[in-house]
């Protein structure tokens, strides 16, 4: 009793696969085909074996027709007598024909046939009906043979019965039923067979994939679903849900840094803010230590505010909300107004800032996010540019902001001669919070080429870092008409 | 940002005789849910001298509101019962227009154009300074004294005259580029009053976004060294921790 209930849930988990099998699309196609192709056999074999029987059944008719007429001459030419003889030299023959004369009260007179069942003799025309030879031994176990027979009035009241056997016609009509049969039978065995066989390929990949996917919900991201290499549209399907799983775990990985390093950058001066408080009611003797802890904390919860802004505007812009309030602007006048702005402090580093945006350059887009944008890339430059170890003899320091147009897109470049980027480094300074070892010392959430990187992208251009020989060269190329709109 | 912009205490401002902002007791009505943000708005507005009342829900901030009788409305966009933006609305179709500030935890641009468009005078992102919200809400309710209007403003013997774009100290005639006349006249229509640098990048500048470096301080010294140097009695000054003060210390 133990033993049952293992071998009952394997039998209904068996009978649960059987049903999965049963309900996949595959499976429902096979059977509909099966159908389909059956029927047409049934149909075709049906009218095969119809029209073998109808022609067999015309031969007969057409070989008793001429008997009978043959027959009725030899009746006209040599009377009643002449008949007998020839029906006698006829019915002695081996063959299936079935001949009988009778008088006009039904005595045989001569023939093969015998057994007839009543009342033949009187009808006329075409009839079917079971017989026997006369050379056939009687007894029970003797077959009742079936044959096509015409019965002939000829004067004088005499009938001629000509015949033949039916026997042939049947057999050819079983086999060719039963050769429908079993092609029926065959069809069926065999469709149910490669539809079971090709259900089963598929469904197995179908759960390979659907396994794979379960074990990506579950966390791991770096499974990749199964790729049999032959091209078909599973491994289509297959390479393409692959590739977004690329995406997404690029994505998630993104994040994952992203609040690393959120993390990282808001701890670090969450813990220095804590130190500072701490330290101050711990140490603090006067009123004016305590002041100047009190506006240190105010001044790391500042910088704080100030990266969580960054961030919130990052994600912002990344997630395009911003893209409602687009409208049409001039990259020109925000070139300049940026340098108009930036001019007074770089001019207290001794930096030359100089503007070169004459010509207008009206672009679709968010004045605000691209101001800040460039402006973060003038205040990086403003920033990177001076360095003490820059050589005494070095030309002087000077920042271009450049507005342009190229093609159907707007340039917006800030151009220094500064230390610049290595090359190496370039791209990772995109980065959100990367900030270069040269860069570590100087203020900033690291947060501003990050904020440029992403409004770019909101506006469906790019940031790009270049050598500007010495220097770093930013461009801000944006499509004139905007972001394109995503479909759907 | 040096340490010292930091601090703004109004005890500090008080002892500070030569920045101190000539200061109008103003009726607040503070309309925010979160009851220690508003009781601390509270005492710090009182600790200044001017009056404030709260309110923690919409429909009691409206209620009292349509009194009229404050100068100034310091109204926190989400609020039970009734959302701040809403507040502002109703009370404009009564015809009601005093004016509004908007705080609000969603610090972005839209959310600043829609609180703008509803009826809101100004708006000021979570967290804020409290020197921030202060000069804001001084400058809003003294923007109903019509000193918009003046072609000239003056402060001690520094006269600007709006049409003609002309700048004079005493008798000296003084050359200010286009943005350090709109900086002088900003500072100037709002004479006496803290205008912190988040004001004048909005009002000056027309910009929504906090540069990573103070650059509005280079453009006041730059316009402090044409204004100033060379005459005995600054008249513009750093308010610290604050921002900063276009006044007549002579007076």
């Amino acid at each position: 009793m133990n033993q049952a209930p293992p071998v009952n849930e394997k039998a209904s988990r068996s009978l649960s696969a059987l049903g999965k099998l049963f309900r996949t699309t595959t499976f429902k196609l096979t059977l509909v085909y099966l159908t389909v192709f059956a029927l047409f056999a049934v149909a075709l074999l049906g009218y095969f074996a119809l029209n073998t029987r109808r022609l067999i059944t015309e031969q007969i008719t057409d070989t008793v027709n001429a008997e009978i007429t043959g027959l009725s001459e030899q009746y006209r030419l040599g009377g009643i007598r002449r008949l007998v003889l020839t029906v006698d030299a006829r019915a002695r023959r081996p063959g299936s024909s079935l001949y009988l004369v009778t008088t006009f009260n039904g005595d045989t007179l001569s023939g093969n046939v015998t057994a007839l069942p009543p009342g033949i003799l009187e009808s006329n025309g075409w009839i079917e009906t079971p017989y026997r030879r006369l050379d056939e031994t009687e007894g029970a176990n003797q077959p009742i043979h079936n044959a096509l027979v015409r019965v002939f009035q000829l004067p004088g009241g005499f009938r001629i019965l000509v015949g033949r056997d039916l026997e042939e016609r049947e057999r050819l009509y079983d086999i060719v039923l039963s050769a429908g049969r079993w092609s029926v039978a065959l069809v069926i065995v065999l469709g149910l067979g490669g539809g079971l066989f090709v259900t089963r390929r598929v469904l197995r990949r179908v759960d390979a994939m659907t396994e794979t996917s379960r074990s990506i919900m579950a966390g791991d991201l770096g499974e990749r679903l199964p790729v049999d290499g032959t091209g078909d549209e599973l491994d289509r399907l297959a390479e393409n849900l692959n590739i977004m799983l690329e995406r997404i775990e690029a994505l998630m990985h993104g994040l994952k840094e992203v609040s690393d390093n959120i993390a990282h950058d808001l701890k670090t001066p969450l813990t220095r803010l804590r130190n500072r408080t701490e330290e101050a009611l711990r140490t603090a003797a006067s009123e004016s230590e305590y002041r100047a802890a009190l506006e240190g904390t105010i001044e790391e919860s500042d910088g704080l505010i100030r990266t969580f802004n960054a961030l919130l505007m990052i994600a912002r812009a990344e997630s395009g909300q911003a893209r409602d309030d687009m409208a049409e602007f001039d990259a020109a006048e925000v070139a300049r107004d940026i340098g108009e702005l930036y001019e007074p402090l770089a001019d207290e580093k001794g930096i030359a800032l100089r503007v070169d945006a004459e010509t207008p350059a009206m672009l679709k887009g968010n004045r605000d996010l691209v101001s800040q944008a460039v402006a973060n890339l003038v205040d990086n430059a403003i920033k990177y540019s001076v360095s003490p170890d820059r050589p005494a003899d070095a030309p002087p320091l000077e920042i271009v902001i450049q507005a342009a147009n190229e093609g159907d897109r707007v340039l917006l470049i800030v151009a220094d001669n500064g230390p610049g980027i290595p090359e190496a480094d370039r791209a990772r300074a995109l980065e959100r919070f990367v900030r270069l070892e040269q860069s570590r010392s100087l203020p900033g959430s690291g947060l501003g080429l990050s904020l440029a990187a992403a409004v770019a992208r909101l506006h469906g251009g790019d940031l790009t870092l270049g050598d500007n020989a010495p220097g770093l060269k930013s461009i801000i190329a944006l499509p004139r008409a905007g972001p394109l709109q995503m479909a759907g | 940002m040096p340490s010292s912009d930091i601090s703004y205490n109004e005890s500090d401002l008080g002892r500070n005789a030569e920045a101190q902002p000539d200061r109008v007791t103003m009726r607040l009505l503070i309309i925010e849910d979160d009851r220690d943000a508003a009781d601390y708005l509270v005492k710090a507005f009182r600790e200044v001298g001017h009056v404030a009342d709260a309110a923690t829900d919409g429909e009691d901030g409206l209620a009292l509101a349509l009194d009229g009788q404050y100068d100034v409305l310091i109204v926190d966009r989400m609020l039970p019962k009734r959302d701040g933006l809403s507040v502002i609305g109703e009370l404009r179709k009564k015809r009601i227009e005093t004016p509004a500030l908007i705080l609000s935890a969603l610090g972005q641009v839209d959310d600043r154009v829609k609180g703008l468009r509803a009826g809101g005078d100004d708006y000021l992102p979570k967290p804020y300074s409290f020197s921030e919200l202060l000069a804001r809400v001084e400058v809003l309710s003294r923007r109903r004294g019509g000193r918009n209007e003046e072609t000239e403003l003056r402060v001690g013997d520094l006269q600007l005259d709006r049409l003609s774009h002309m700048v004079r100290r005493g008798e000296e005639e003084i050359t200010l580029q286009p943005r350090e006349f709109r900086l002088l006249e900003y500072l100037m229509k709002h004479a006496g009053q803290v205008v912190t640098r988040t004001m004048l990048l909005e009002n000056v500048w027309d910009y929504h976004f906090d540069p990573q470096t103070n650059v509005i301080d280079v453009h006041i010294s730059r316009l402090r060294s044409k204004i100033d140097k060379g005459f005995a009695q600054p008249l513009l000054h750093t308010v610290r921790g604050a921002g900063y003060m276009i006044r007549d210390g002579a007076r």
